[in-house]
């Protein structure tokens, strides 16, 4: 009969799909608190790749199943109370599960209770970045044609305290899965530990005027004695306003 | 109370109870009064239209079943008749420049705040003048009729509708309508 | 089950109505001839703004600066959301639902006829001042549709900026005196048995749509005068320094912002909930469970806002996020209540039909990546990517268009007499569909890579494969609105002609001529039911569960 050749199709839709979304990729994080935000992430794509073959299924089956074969009408059925309450509810009990555990990811990511081992502020401003470590004279200025470079040590506690000269910027960088708006009159602050080095690239990410897409920045994340060697010799440096090496 | 009240007092219902959740939750200013307002508005609008109905006699609901009905419970049987009087179903005003020119004399008056006082005073002015011409339109067509649609409650049997009463043919309406279109019109 | 239907009664030919000269149409207080205005002003400014989009796309389909500078750019995609959100989506809605309303309620117009007309000249207006931005020295505004400050009052000093915040506070007040004037209508003038509990989905949705908009276009309109008074007459509202606060113009500006995305797709809801059922020869599934989802998500909306705002780092963050994640329970409700009405019926697919189900597909989608990014964790990383580009466009032009569509292609004949032809629609929705999902699919993937949106051009090699794709699907979606024009010409001329009642509707509209007399309605019908239509084509010798006469009927099933 018609319905049972359908089925294979369905589960080849299905499989398909599933495998699409988790190609579909959680990014990979560099940070502690990344990672949080990436396994909060894979839970929601997981159930949302369910509920949309879940409804795709249920569409797609309705239409083949059910097409007009016939001048019939067929049974005009205006509801059914238990149906409306069992996807009212199952609905509302899984969003209130995501919600718990979006809770408890964001307490982690959210977290700056700790001491901070190195605190930078970072001012944007139109078009670039400057970034000064605090207590140890070395700062960092961009432009956007010289592209700055925020150095810092791997494994350790980062705090950041990040303010805006002048319009509404954001900082992001997207490997760390994690951004903040930079707003004038408002200092925000918030902790990034690097669980890995390397050169990561950073972007303002809120529209702020003519050269917005020019206003680009990099976080090199080094061993500590690297960091050690490199912040006493930008401290020398001064405010000379290098990207730094 | 109608389901139009209901629907009114339950958007409000919920602006006040997210208002003051979000009062004790943020003590964010901004937010909290525009959900409190959102919970004035409609409350405000819906107990009117309880008040009007009241003075109309009210639907014979009792005062739990209305509660009940309120928060979404639906009633086991309809309350009352489910009809609703007919209104004056059929009523259309001539066609007519004045909001046209209405329109023009608010966006003149605003954007003469970009290019300065004399755009301001000839919106003002041609606002002036169409509202003017609007009421005074209002007023004619009160005192010497408008087209009447031919439209009335049904009789109680289903398909088309005989209607006892004679009506205007709607080639009349349209000739009515042509010579209703004058100065002003 | 054997149907008896009663032979339809014939019913008066309607007068052939002129369409009338340019005085007719700019005079008329006639609910039927502004609603058409509407939905042709909206659809122009749509194919402007669609226009803009290309100019993005074509920009963005490599690295590198190729066809405009940077201000240019962010000009376009200023405008271009700005056409499209402020101009378009909600109008174009406005417009069916001026013409639509009245017939469904069986009333002969709106409430108020002449300020109907206001609003629409108001809004047109409004537009021609937007749009006259493009014209005066410095160009159109380039601040986002958003427009937040300080850049949009300090940093941008040309009169295309004014120009802009006037037109569209011209523009809400359009939206404002309409919506009392609807709700007004469906409120207090229905015709006698119709209950709100029998008024069509449609009417429904427009009903909750005209609501928000009474409630969140005020908001708007305050944010533009603190916008207007900080940029001409010295006023610091925004500008730290002066004490002013920044996140107050957020909080003003998304207090209206997201009702403002449930403004644009609730009346699209309830086109869906029309055009199902009738191809699917079946009742609404769940007519009650829809209408309170429709008010569990216009509540919720209002709840939501600072979920624009998750990663400014000063709102509280748990309410917004579990405000924004309910609001998945009763856009649920709705859909599986279409999937309800479809299970078990007889469905016929017309091109209506499948634009409704390529608003099914399309639009859970867009729903499901909302859900994601309701959890504010999610948002940190994603907020202001084209994760959220791709997410909004699933909903607005998946969602939007395609319902858009599958209103257009239902009630064509109502409107017009004619058929528009449905071999034409289906080639318009297959290329549709394809080019569509290869616009936007792509651009959850750079997205979630990190690549941030409102930029004229991009420095990682490893997005332009995706950003190709994106661009030809673009184009491929505007051939997909150049078949459908292609459809309205020739239709419009030589459409096969429609009859009353072509596709055996179930509501008002139905029971009077294509397209309907003046005042709508030659005679009226008795409203025992939701289904009126339904009920007057199978009459008294329908025996089954929901006919007219079936004393079951209007027991509620609680």
């Amino acid at each position: 009969m018609q319905p049972r050749r359908r089925v294979p199709a369905v589960r080849w839709f299905a499989v398909t799909a599933l495998a699409l979304a988790a190609a579909g990729c959680a990014p990979n994080s560099v940070t502690e608190q990344g990672e949080a935000a990436r396994n909060l992430y894979l839970l929601f794509l997981y159930i949302a790749a369910v509920v949309y073959v879940v409804v795709a299924a249920l569409v797609i089956w309705s239409v083949v199943r059910y097409r007009r074969r016939d001048d019939e009408l067929p049974k005009q059925t205006h509801g059914n109370n238990k149906l409306e309450l069992t996807w009212t509810i199952i609905p509302t009990v899984i969003v209130l599960v995501l919600f718990v555990f979006t809770l408890q990811a964001q307490d982690k990511i959210l977290d700056n209770s700790g001491q901070a081992d190195v605190n930078v502020t970072v001012t944007a401003f139109q078009w670039s970045w400057r970034f000064t470590y605090e207590g140890a004279g070395a700062e960092v200025l961009g432009t956007p044609e010289s592209i700055p470079e925020m150095v810092v040590p791997v494994g350790q506690r980062i705090r950041v305290k990040l303010v805006s000269a002048d319009v509404v910027h954001s900082f992001y960088v997207p490997q760390t899965l994690f951004k903040r708006q930079a707003i004038p009159g408002v200092t925000n602050e918030f902790d990034l530990t690097f669980d890995k080095t390397g050169l990561f690239h950073g972007q303002c990410t809120q529209f702020c005027g003519l050269q917005h897409t020019d206003m680009v920045f990099r976080v090199r994340v080094v061993s500590q004695n690297e960091y050690r060697s490199w912040l006493a010799a930008a401290a020398r440096r001064g405010s000379a306003g290098q990207p730094g090496t | 109370m109608t389901d139009e009240a209901g629907i009114l007092l339950r958007v409000s219902g919920f602006g006040f109870a997210a208002g003051i959740v979000y009062w004790f939750l943020s003590y964010e200013w901004l937010g909290t009064v525009c959900l409190l307002l959102l919970g004035a508005g409609p409350g405000f609008a819906g107990l009117i239209l309880v008040h009007e109905q009241r003075q109309r006699g009210g639907t014979g609901e009792s005062r739990a079943a209305a509660l009940r009905r309120l928060a979404g419970i639906p009633p086991r049987d309809p309350p009352g008749s489910q009809e609703l009087e007919a209104e004056d179903l059929g009523v259309l005003p001539l066609p007519t420049i004045w909001p046209l020119a209405a329109s023009l004399g608010v966006a003149m008056l605003l954007t003469g705040l970009i290019y300065g006082l004399w755009l301001v005073i000839l919106g003002l002015g041609l606002l002036g003048y169409a509202t003017w011409g609007w009421l005074a339109a209002v007023n004619r067509e009160n005192r010497y009729g408008r087209i009447q649609a031919s439209t009335r409650a049904p009789s109680p049997q289903s398909g088309p509708v005989s209607d006892p009463r004679p009506q205007p043919d709607p080639a009349d309406a349209d000739q009515r309508r042509e010579t209703g279109t004058g100065p002003g019109g | 089950m054997a149907t008896t239907e009663l032979p339809l009664p014939a019913l008066p030919e309607a007068p052939h109505e002129e369409p009338g000269g340019i005085v007719d149409w700019l005079t008329t207080v006639d609910h039927k001839k502004i609603g058409l205005l509407y939905i042709f002003t909206s659809f122009a400014i749509f194919l402007a703004g669609g226009i803009l989009s290309l100019l993005i796309r074509t920009e963005l389909a490599q690295p590198g600066l190729q066809t405009m500078g940077e201000n240019t750019y962010n000009q376009v995609f200023t405008m271009h959301g700005t056409l499209m959100i402020f101009l378009f989506a909600a109008q174009v809605s406005t417009g069916l639902a001026n013409y639509l309303v009245p017939l469904q309620i069986g009333a002969a117009d709106v409430a108020f006829p002449r300020a109907n007309a206001m609003s629409y000249w108001l809004y047109l207006f409004g537009s021609l001042i937007v749009l006259s931005s493009f014209f005066v020295a410095g160009g159109p505004a380039a601040v986002a549709w958003t427009a937040y400050p300080p850049l949009s009052t300090e940093y941008f000093q040309g009169t295309g900026m004014d120009l802009w915040i006037i037109g569209l506070a011209v523009v809400g007040i359009a939206g404002i005196l309409g919506a009392v004037n609807l709700v007004t209508t469906i409120f207090r003038m229905r015709m006698p048995g119709m209950t709100m509990f029998r008024t069509p989905l449609f009417t429904w949705g427009v009903l909750v749509n005209q609501l928000l908009i009474l409630f969140a276009f005020p908001p708007l309109t305050v944010a533009f005068v603190l916008l207007f008074m900080e940029r001409n007459f010295g006023a610091r509202f925004f500008d730290a320094a002066a004490g002013g606060n920044q996140v107050l113009y957020q909080h003003v500006f998304w207090f209206f912002g997201h009702p403002e995305v449930y403004i644009i797709i609730l009346p699209i809801f309830g086109v869906i909930s029309e055009v199902i059922p009738v191809f699917s020869r079946k009742p609404l599934f769940g007519y009650r469970a829809m209408v309170f989802a429709f008010f569990g998500i216009a509540a919720l909306s209002f709840g939501v806002w600072a979920h624009h705002m998750f990663t400014t780092g000063v709102v509280y963050l748990p309410y917004f996020s579990i405000m924004s994640l309910l609001i998945a329970v009763p856009t649920g409700i709705k859909i599986f209540n279409w999937i309800g009405t479809m299970w078990r019926g007889s469905i016929t697919f017309s091109t209506a039909m499948l634009m409704a189900l390529g608003f099914i597909l399309v639009f859970v989608n867009g729903g499901i990546t909302g859900g994601m990014i309701a959890s504010p964790p999610i948002d940190f990383a994603v907020n202001d990517t084209y994760f959220i580009v791709s997410h909004f466009h699933y909903i607005m032009v998946g969602g939007l268009l395609f319902g858009m569509f599958a209103a257009f292609y239902f009630w064509f004949p109502k409107i017009t007499g004619k058929l528009l032809s449905e071999r034409i629609g289906r080639w318009q929705f297959w290329i549709f569909l394809v080019g569509f999902n290869l616009t936007f699919f792509p651009q959850y993937l750079v997205g979630l890579d990190g690549m941030p949106r409102r930029i004229a051009d991009y420095q990682l090699e490893r997005w332009s494969s995706a950003n190709l794709a994106s661009s030809v699907g673009a184009f491929l979606t505007g051939l997909s609105v150049l078949v459908f024009l292609w459809n309205f010409v020739v239709s419009v001329r030589r459409g096969q002609p429609a009859g009353d009642d072509p596709w055996e509707g179930n509501s008002l509209e139905w029971v009077t001529t294509s397209p309907p007399p003046h005042h709508n309605f030659h005679h009226l019908p008795e409203v025992r039911s939701e289904r009126p239509a339904f009920d007057r084509r199978h009459g008294p010798a329908f025996a089954g569960a929901g006919a007219a006469t079936d004393p079951e009927r209007d027991v509620d099933r609680g």
